[in-house]
């Protein structure tokens, strides 16, 4: 019972973490998209052009390794308690 | 509100100094005199003070608890100066389990068995060093969780708290990136739609502006002429 309440709540509060970063990433990338435009066409700020840009870029991003390395937020907290429970009990 | 501003400060940090002065393992150096084992009531509010090693001793009224007997050299500022003076010292030996401090402790007996192997006379001392978390009260009978003991060669052992140090780097880390996600945050998506309900109260404004310039004019239609 205590193993199975450990895991609900750690995996509430990790999946809080994982999509507060979900979102600063993507937050992130959509800026730095915005600032290479703005470098390479000063002066447009709202074209469809902009928009298709900044649109396949996040697409792009999603496709990438990032936003699977976001998943490591369940994996390393796991690795430490096991890690822990293994060194203070058989070590 | 000035004031209030900093008790609220200086009482959410107190709150996380004792909290993380609680939780977090301390090393003593020790020397075990004896291990006992007693039977303890556990229905006061004291019992915070106590581990749930499992899920029946959440409604248990008394239980055994072992105790670890040591008389450990004193230290001060949060163990960083070891004195040459030495003083009695109890510790209890529970399994935390899978709660709360998360030491993830199942080891009590062999812990215990441990302790006792150690034992040892003021005459020819076995020096060790303890890992514990928890305080010591002796009007509310409490004691502080023993989580390892190893052996040493003298008591003048020099303990790198590895665990504490990462722990902190590791908050501080995290302490940074909440408030770059929070910058992040405040910039992208707050900043925008305040600007945003700014322009409409300011379209909205200016249209009661107008709204009153047309009724006043109206208004004054209906005064007097100035007389000439």
């Amino acid at each position: 019972m205590g193993l199975i309440r450990l895991l609900v709540f750690g995996f509430l509060g990790l999946s809080i973490a994982y999509l507060a970063i979900s979102f600063y990433s993507r937050s992130i990338r959509k800026e730095k998209l915005e600032d290479r435009w703005v470098e390479d066409h000063p002066g447009d700020g709202d074209s469809p052009e902009r928009e298709a840009f900044i649109h396949d870029g996040m697409v792009e991003y999603q496709s990438g390794i990032r936003p699977k390395l976001i998943l490591l937020v369940y994996v390393i907290p796991a690795l430490a308690a096991l890690l822990l429970l293994y060194l203070i009990n058989f070590f | 509100m000035t004031y209030l501003k900093w008790t609220l400060r200086a009482t959410v940090a107190i709150v996380m100094f004792l909290l993380l002065h609680y939780t977090l393992p301390q090393h003593d150096i020790v020397r075990v005199v004896n291990t006992y084992q007693e039977r303890q009531d556990l229905n006061d509010w004291t019992r915070v003070f106590w581990a749930k090693p499992d899920d029946q001793s959440a409604e248990l009224v008394n239980r055994d608890v072992q105790f670890i007997q040591t008389v450990r050299r004193k230290s001060s500022l949060l163990g960083f100066v070891v004195h040459n003076r030495e003083e009695p010292m109890v510790f209890r030996n529970e399994d935390t389990g899978w709660s709360w401090p998360p030491y993830f402790k199942f080891d009590t007996a062999n812990l215990q068995t441990q302790a006792d192997d150690l034992r040892s006379t003021p005459e020819e001392p076995k020096w060790a060093v303890m890992t514990h978390y928890g305080w010591r009260n002796e009007l509310i009978s409490v004691f502080p969780n023993a989580v390892a003991i190893k052996p040493i060669d003298g008591p003048d052992a020099r303990v790198i708290p590895w665990f504490n140090i990462f722990f902190f780097v590791f908050l501080v880390i995290a302490v940074l990136f909440v408030r770059a996600m929070w910058r992040q945050f405040r910039e992208r998506s707050i900043d925008p739609a305040l600007n945003e309900a700014g322009e409409a109260w300011d379209r909205v404004d200016a249209r009661a502006d107008e709204a009153k310039g047309r009724f006043g004019r109206w208004i004054d239609s209906w005064r007097s002429k100035p007389k000439r």
